[in-house]
């Protein structure tokens, strides 16, 4: 028998050995600024269709002939699952953790705690929806301003994408917001800045990708 | 004109069998210069005498009363009424154990993260009561006392969601006291031995990021800067190790 099967009932101090902590931090981190990186070109991409939908066609027709779109369609799928593995080890999945949280936020009124509960919540939403859009772009072949107007004009998929356009786009500004306190390149003197910075780019972000959804829905 | 405050008091004694967890009201006139140290004290002295809560210096020095005042942990003796409305909930730090009301042991949590932390300097050098102390650099010596301000009263603890949820979390407290000794030179140890601390999910690593610890600190202590600074330097000493260096 090897050593490895045996499990040793002692007290968890939390102390020794944490190597592995800290890969999944690491991972949490860079999987989550390539996501938030690959939302910001996506969003200026489907965005482009707001000059006309030719101009759409010509850009994703320029990524399609270096392959860019399959790289994508590889990368982002894989980055999304293990970004979700690696926050899920935050994410308090147990009533007794939960009820501790909400009490907690209730009692605080601390912006930046709701931020947080607003960012596990969202998660687990783009999780879900967010799967549904790749699964239906991957297997739909080549990036064109019709095809993505027809998605969006049958009926429920303008719903999907009211819902994960924003969800997605906050989800991503909270994020990369904390990445920055947390790996201390946020600091005291600059956090109402990287605030205000962060509000800007969601609103700008949100404004181009409603506009354009708009557009899909009437062109 | 003075107002009339209202206080609604978290109420509990754990060693009364028949003392059940409720909210009591207390009225009482505002004076002048009126701090929460104050009015708690004239709320005992003249209305209940079982209302239990700490204090000690009322200088916000001691860091004894630490409490959640109107959703928010900070010291009593710092909290001016007028600064507050005119109904003022208070409730005990939540994490640590209640001893009864307002009354919370914050000295069993501290002395248990001094442990797991090693909070003492650890060097090779014999001690000589007779020799002049080593002489440091000015600068180091106030980043050292930046972090020596912690006047352990919990509130950075109490208001962090991670500690709330997850009873082994080391808490800003304890980051800070580690970042605390990675800047003296008098202590010996390597980023490697401080990663063997605090380098999990229990230490730095479990830091959400939620910044509550910063923003209630009532000696504002910049803890923000430290965990981000610890999180680097445990977040290279781990690629470090991994590389095999």
């Amino acid at each position: 028998m090897a050593v490895s099967l045996v499990t040793v009932d002692r007290p968890e101090t939390g102390q020794r050995g944490g190597r592995v902590d800290a890969v999944w931090d690491w991972v949490q981190v860079l999987s989550g600024l390539g996501l938030a990186l690959f939302l910001a070109l996506h969003t200026l991409l489907t965005a482009s269709v707001l000059l006309g939908a030719s101009v759409l066609n010509a850009v994703a027709g320029a990524l399609e002939a270096v392959h860019l779109d399959t790289l994508a369609h590889w990368i982002v799928p894989v980055l999304f699952l293990v970004h979700f593995a690696a926050a899920a080890r935050k994410v308090p999945f147990r009533v007794r953790e939960q009820r501790a949280l909400w009490a907690q936020a209730r009692m605080l009124r601390h912006a930046d705690t709701w931020a947080w509960i607003f960012q596990a919540a969202s998660g687990m939403a783009v999780l879900l929806l967010g799967v549904m859009h790749m699964w239906t772009t991957i297997n739909a072949g080549a990036i064109e301003a019709a095809a993505s107007a027809a998605r969006v004009q049958s009926g429920g998929w303008v719903v999907l994408y009211l819902l994960l356009a924003p969800l997605g786009q906050a989800h991503a500004v909270i994020g990369v917001y904390r990445a920055g306190v947390k790996w201390g390149f946020i600091q005291d003197a600059c956090r109402a800045q990287a605030v205000r910075l962060g509000l800007y780019v969601l609103a700008g972000g949100l404004v181009l990708s409603l506009a354009a959804l708009v557009r899909y829905a009437t062109l | 004109m003075a107002r009339t405050l209202t206080f609604h008091i978290f109420r509990y004694n754990p060693q009364d069998p028949d003392s059940t967890p409720h909210m009591q009201d207390f009225v009482l006139e505002e004076t002048a210069n009126m701090t929460l140290f104050i009015a708690l004290n004239r709320l005992r002295e003249e209305q209940d005498p079982g209302l239990m809560f700490d204090f000690c210096c009322r200088a916000g020095i001691c860091g004894s009363c630490g409490m959640v005042v109107n959703g928010r942990p900070r010291l009593a003796c710092q909290t001016k009424t007028k600064d507050l409305p005119e109904t003022i909930t208070l409730l005990p730090l939540p994490v640590f154990k209640l001893i009864g009301d307002l009354c919370v042991d914050t000295g069993t949590w501290f002395r248990e993260m001094y442990t797991r932390t090693e909070s003492w300097i650890h060097t090779s050098q014999p001690f000589d009561p007779a020799k002049e102390e080593a002489r440091m650099d000015n600068a180091v010596a106030e980043a050292i006392y930046e972090m020596e301000r912690c006047i352990e009263c919990g509130c950075c603890i109490a208001a962090c969601s991670t500690a709330r949820m997850r009873p082994d979390f080391l808490g800003a407290a304890g980051l800070a006291r580690i970042a605390r000794f990675a800047v003296d030179p008098r202590d010996e140890r390597t980023d490697k031995d401080y990663f063997e601390l605090i380098g999990n999910d229990f230490g730095v690593f479990g830091c959400m990021g939620l910044l509550a610890c910063e923003d209630v600190c009532p000696k504002n202590l910049p803890l923000q800067n430290q965990l981000g600074f610890l999180r680097r330097k445990m977040g290279i000493t781990a690629v470090k190790q991994l590389l095999g260096r």
